[in-house]
């Protein structure tokens, strides 16, 4: 039996989210021989931690604070202290930064422990920093959960495309702006009425900035050109334009000419921009996906195409980085 | 006996009567021999078509280009016995901004200094109101870089908003 003790940091919608595939995936971990202990849950103001191991039945139902295992120690000196096999990192980004996720994720590998995150900005600021402070302490960094939610994209190359050498990304990375231009397209409405709606489903923040701007996608490229590309950028190198100036009557003309308008990251060229991709293209989807095609020399195009963002399915990137790390 | 070079070309339609017959006098009055003519109609408003034809020499070319230039027939491609004679790409892109108020003519003037500006469509809601046009430029391949680079900067001086095909 494989095991493996684990300090989740940041216990809001994705930290959850793991928890509760873990739960729902308990026997098949077992028949695959693998024990994953989650032994701390750190949040902001002080963590859960049991060497035993936490209840995470209990931990999802109730407050953290009013649980007996509740102690006002914070991650930093958990990772120190309790020292962990794997830190998973979640908690939610800050582009400005990339605290207090950057500081984590340094703090453990700096102390000889694999990270696993779905923390995009400390990786689209730091990534050469980051893997270098992996590669020197002999353990591992995965990030697969950062880009596109539930599809594998990163680790899809990384396993199984490698001989190639890719020409070029172009990806829906942002599932909100995705389904706001769906929704301008299908209803001919504005950019305003379709951002509401969006909203009303609680696909887009009430400050929907960060993703109809395009900083969302372009925090996405630049990890993918890192990661994909063997670019050595950061997030601030991309040239970013979202979609806020996209008309009703862009759309009516596009579609007019056998055209959808898309947010699309390239991630050759480092943009993000509002670009037209032909009708029935593998790139033209709609709603809140996402999908991401790669040009190869070998392979030539390859499409993946799934759900970009929700808990219980960035949960599958995370589990299947924390799965690889055990071995 | 006079040996025929074969012509494989690639066109690319507007969707409307008449058009194909348009495109094909050129060859027929330039002394060529029509062998196919293929056409795929997708989703988008033009229709491709591949002409296959014989013709007597190189000028006989030359000159049905000259002609379906001049009657605005977007060529994409042409191949002399089956090798590449002659690329071009037809990039479409729209302008989103006052396009028609910051003297959409001097943009055409300048697209056109580089490429063919083949094709336009205007959406203008009110005066006031921002305009979307959609523009299909006709460019050699070896021009594209600087095609792009020139709706860019003809983009930034008028504060428009470029969105280009991923094609």
């Amino acid at each position: 039996m494989k095991s493996a003790r684990i300090a989740i940091i940041g216990f809001g919608v994705i930290g959850r989210g793991f928890a509760q595939a873990l739960q729902q995936k308990k026997k098949y971990l077992k028949e695959l021989g693998v024990e994953l202990n989650i032994i701390a849950v750190c949040e902001v103001d002080g963590s859960l931690v049991n060497e035993k191991g936490i209840d995470l039945e209990k931990a999802l139902k109730g407050e953290l604070k009013k649980q007996s295992d509740w102690d006002s120690i914070k991650a930093p000196v958990v990772i120190e202290k309790h020292k962990p096999d794997i830190v998973l990192e979640l908690t939610p980004g800050n582009v400005k930064d990339g605290e207090p996720g950057l500081g984590h994720i340094k703090k453990a590998l700096s102390n000889g422990i694999s990270v696993v995150t779905s923390n995009k900005a400390p990786l689209a600021l730091n990534y050469s920093e980051l893997m270098s402070l992996a590669e020197d302490n002999n353990v591992k960094l995965k990030f697969e959960a950062t880009v596109g939610g539930a599809i594998p994209i990163i680790n899809l190359y990384q396993n199984t495309l490698k001989i190639n050498e890719i020409r070029s990304i172009y990806g829906i990375l942002n599932g909100t702006s995705n389904f706001v231009l769906s929704k301008m397209d299908e209803e001919a409405i504005g950019l305003d009425d379709a951002v509401k709606e969006a909203q009303e489903l609680g696909l887009a923040e009430s400050d929907p900035g960060y993703d109809i701007d395009g900083i969302d996608t372009a925090v996405k490229v630049a990890i993918l050109a890192n990661s994909l590309m063997n670019r050595k950028v950061s997030f601030r190198d991309i040239k970013v334009k979202g979609i806020r100036d996209v008309t009703p009557e862009a759309i009516e003309l596009a579609r007019k000419h056998g055209y959808s308008i898309k947010l699309i990251g390239d991630v050759g060229n480092l943009e993000v921009s509002p670009r037209l991709v032909p009708k029935g293209d593998p790139l033209d989807v709609s709603g809140s996906l996402n999908a991401v095609m790669l040009d190869t020399d070998i392979a030539k195009d390859i499409t993946i195409v799934g759900r970009g963002a929700g808990a219980i399915e960035t949960a599958s990137s995370l589990l299947s980085d924390v799965l690889e790390i055990v071995g | 006996m006079v040996i025929k070079m074969k012509i494989d070309m690639q066109l690319a339609l507007k969707d409307v009567p008449g058009s194909l017959l348009r495109a094909l006098e050129p060859i027929s009055s330039h002394g060529g021999n029509i062998v196919s003519v293929l056409h795929s109609r997708g989703e988008k408003e033009r229709v491709e078509v591949k002409v296959t034809f014989k013709i007597a020499d190189q000028e006989s070319l030359d000159l049905i280009r000259k002609e379906m230039e001049k009657r605005r027939i977007q060529v994409s491609n042409i191949s002399v016995e089956g090798k590449r004679y002659y690329s071009k790409k037809i990039l479409s892109f729209i302008l989103v901004g006052h396009v028609i108020d910051t003297d959409v003519r001097d943009t055409i003037d300048r697209i056109n200094e580089v490429g063919l500006v083949s094709d336009i469509d205007v959406v203008m809601p009110s005066p006031e109101q921002k305009s979307s046009v959609m523009m299909s430029v006709e460019v050699d391949n070896g021009k594209l870089e600087r095609l792009n680079s020139t709706v860019e900067k003809v983009c930034k001086e008028k504060d428009l908003l470029l969105i280009s095909s991923i094609e």
